[in-house]
């Protein structure tokens, strides 16, 4: 109302204008009348002046920050304000790190303490639609010739969005397979040190070149599917037992000049339908070779995961396996070193945790995970002798807790017991930030 | 038949984002504040935009109460029939991991939380907070229950730092309100 008024006023003038003009030159028996008229049309005018007035005035008084000591008050705002369109900064920094000590038990002489990693985010929206995200990692507190460091690209891709639905991504990222690949941050998950399936069989923090879809719909399902780069068996070295830690981590690219003769293909598909209950599973796949042997092996790599978190409660589960296609003709040659490729590797863990104190930020959540995993499940057959025997399946049990000092800051504590390699037996202490 | 429903969503999404791609901007966002304050109170016949300014001494309150107050001015739609109060709609935002989430709250006269919009979600991942039955555990909830995540509101794996600060902003709207309807500064 206070908008159309005006240009009734200045129309209500024009009108005064003529009007008064017009009296001027010829008086009339309804000049009286005129003039009520034309008093009503002030009134009408000034009635204008005080509501815009008023309004200015409201304005510039949501213009003044306004401090503590305004008074209690409310002001009955005449006219509905559209609230201010909400502003971000394009660019976000963003970074979370790992600083762990590990005390074996058994063998005290290899306590270790080391700043895991220390890792630095950075995204940036181009437009409402289009934005850059980006990690880079410093592993192990100095990286040069001379020291263990490492210093690695995370992640680096562009994501579109094509829709409500659909997004589009395209670059270096992480390949959605398990529950920890794709939220890895110390605050993210228990214990001092990642769990060991989705470390040795999972080759976690997993990332690869190329472009995926995500699809999210409003059942609460999450698809993304896509085409990377994928491993390089090339990379195989038999003479070290790499492989024996994590055959997948040994021989993967990371974007590093990676060969990419053969690309892979991925899919994964989430349901978080019900608050607090996640479902879900991923497959990748694709030839391993990259033209570099005659014959070709497929790498396959599959998880079905679920995680609940009732209340204080959080509990999830997770299987995954991995596959090596021909690899006898790969091992052949590389017969009587300690590592042959394995044929299947494959890992599943139980893990409870509870939130049994909190207090303002402060929360405590003790936690028991078991274990069990195979990174050389089976080899495929050589011929008598020849063939490898497949590794012991080991378990392990961890308990201990996570205490978040504040969200984004934690402070862990565990033990782990080791099944077969009973002297690996240790207590971790970490701290941990993410942000 | 969710399955059937998202199969043929799949087809008429892409053939849509195909068709409408140069033209479609903030595709994150959902519906505008106006939109949810009228799908919280169909029934109101008009609301009524307050201001409402906290003082030192109440922010002080909210502080002691376990609430970050964060601003001492706060926008609220009163949704009104025949002169009658029947509730508030609050608008806000929060960051969620990077960005911000523009989230409406709806609270009834009696002080309950009647409903949750997200009206943008612009993050990569956790649009999950968008479900229902994710935004369906605030309702009935006023100012005495905890409303935190890991206590009476279920995370979302995978969203945690969405969910976390979604529901430390609507805990924050139902405390400011609360404050106001006790000091009788809404009606």
């Amino acid at each position: 109302m206070p908008r159309i008024r005006p240009t009734r006023s200045v129309v209500a003038c024009t009108l005064a204008t003529a009007m008064a003009s017009a009296f001027a030159q010829a008086p009339t028996p309804t000049e009286a009348e005129l003039a009520r008229k034309l008093d009503q049309l002030a009134a009408e005018l000034a009635a204008v002046k005080a509501q815009l007035a008023a309004l200015q005035q409201q304005r510039a008084a949501q213009a003044q920050a306004p401090a503590a000591s305004a008074p209690a008050a409310t002001a009955a705002v005449p006219a509905a304000t559209e609230p201010e369109t909400p502003t971000a900064p394009a660019t976000v920094f963003s970074g979370y790190a790992e600083l762990n000590y590990n005390r074996p038990t058994k063998q005290t002489e290899n306590t270790q303490a080391d700043l895991r990693r220390f890792v630095l985010g950075l995204s940036h929206r181009f437009s409402p639609t289009t934005k850059m995200v980006g990690e880079l990692e410093v592993e192990h507190g100095v990286s040069s010739a001379s020291d263990p460091g490492e210093v690695a690209l995370e992640q680096a891709y562009i994501e579109h969005q094509l829709g409500r639905t659909w997004g589009v991504r395209g670059g270096l990222f992480l390949i959605p397979i398990g529950l920890l690949n794709e939220s890895h941050e110390p605050t993210a998950y228990y214990g001092v040190e990642r769990n060991f399936v989705e470390t040795a069989i999972i080759p976690t923090t997993w990332r690869e070149g190329g472009v995926q879809l995500i699809g999210q719909y409003g059942n609460g399902i999450t698809l993304q599917t896509g085409l990377s780069t994928g491993f390089d068996l090339s990379k195989w070295d038999a003479t070290s037992t790499e492989g024996q830690e994590s055959p997948l981590g040994s021989i993967h690219q990371e974007m590093a000049l990676a060969k990419a003769h053969d690309l892979s293909v991925f899919g994964a598909l989430n349901w978080r339908g019900i608050p607090g209950l996640l479902l879900g599973g991923g497959v990748f796949a694709g030839n391993a070779t990259q033209g570099q042997t005659p014959t070709s092996s497929r790498v396959t790599l599959w998880d079905a995961h679920a995680r609940w978190t009732p209340g204080r409660w959080d509990l999830s589960a997770l299987y995954t396996r991995g596959t090596i296609s021909n690899t006898a003709a790969l091992n052949a040659p590389l017969v009587g070193n300690p590592s042959l490729i394995p044929s299947a590797f494959d890992g599943y863990y139980v893990q409870g945790a509870y939130k049994v104190w909190m207090q303002q930020d402060y929360a405590l959540a003790p936690f028991v995970r078991w274990e069990r995993f195979n990174t050389g499940k089976s080899y495929a057959d050589l011929g008598p002798g020849l063939t490898p025997s497949p590794l012991p399946t080991e378990t392990v049990w961890t308990a201990g807790a996570n205490f978040q000092v504040t969200p984004g800051v934690v402070v862990k504590a565990d033990y782990q017991w080791f099944s077969v390699n009973k002297d690996a037996n240790r207590f971790n202490l970490g701290l941990g930030w993410a942000f | 038949m969710p399955r059937i429903d998202s199969a043929t969503g799949v087809v008429v999404t892409l053939t849509t984002a195909v068709a409408l791609a140069p033209t479609a901007a903030f595709a994150v966002d959902y519906m505008s504040a106006d939109e949810a304050a009228k799908l919280m109170f169909p029934q109101a016949d008009r609301f009524e935009v307050r201001t409402l300014t906290l003082d030192a001494a109440q922010l002080q309150q909210l502080q002691a109460a376990g609430v970050a107050p964060r601003s001492a001015r706060w926008q609220v739609r009163v949704a009104q029939r025949d002169g009658t109060t029947l509730g508030y709609v609050v608008v806000d935002d929060v960051i969620g991991k990077f960005e911000l989430i523009s989230y409406a709250v709806g609270i009834g006269s009696d002080g309950a939380i009647r409903q949750v919009e997200v009206l943008s979600y612009r993050e990569s991942h956790g649009h999950e907070i968008r479900l229902p039955a994710w935004r369906k555990q605030f309702v009935g909830k006023d100012a005495s229950a905890p409303l935190r995540v890991g206590d009476d509101i279920a995370n979302i794996s995978g969203a945690t730092l969405s969910c976390s600060h979604v529901t430390e902003g609507v805990r924050r709207i139902v405390a400011v309100i609360d404050l106001a309807r006790h000091l009788g500064t809404l009606t």
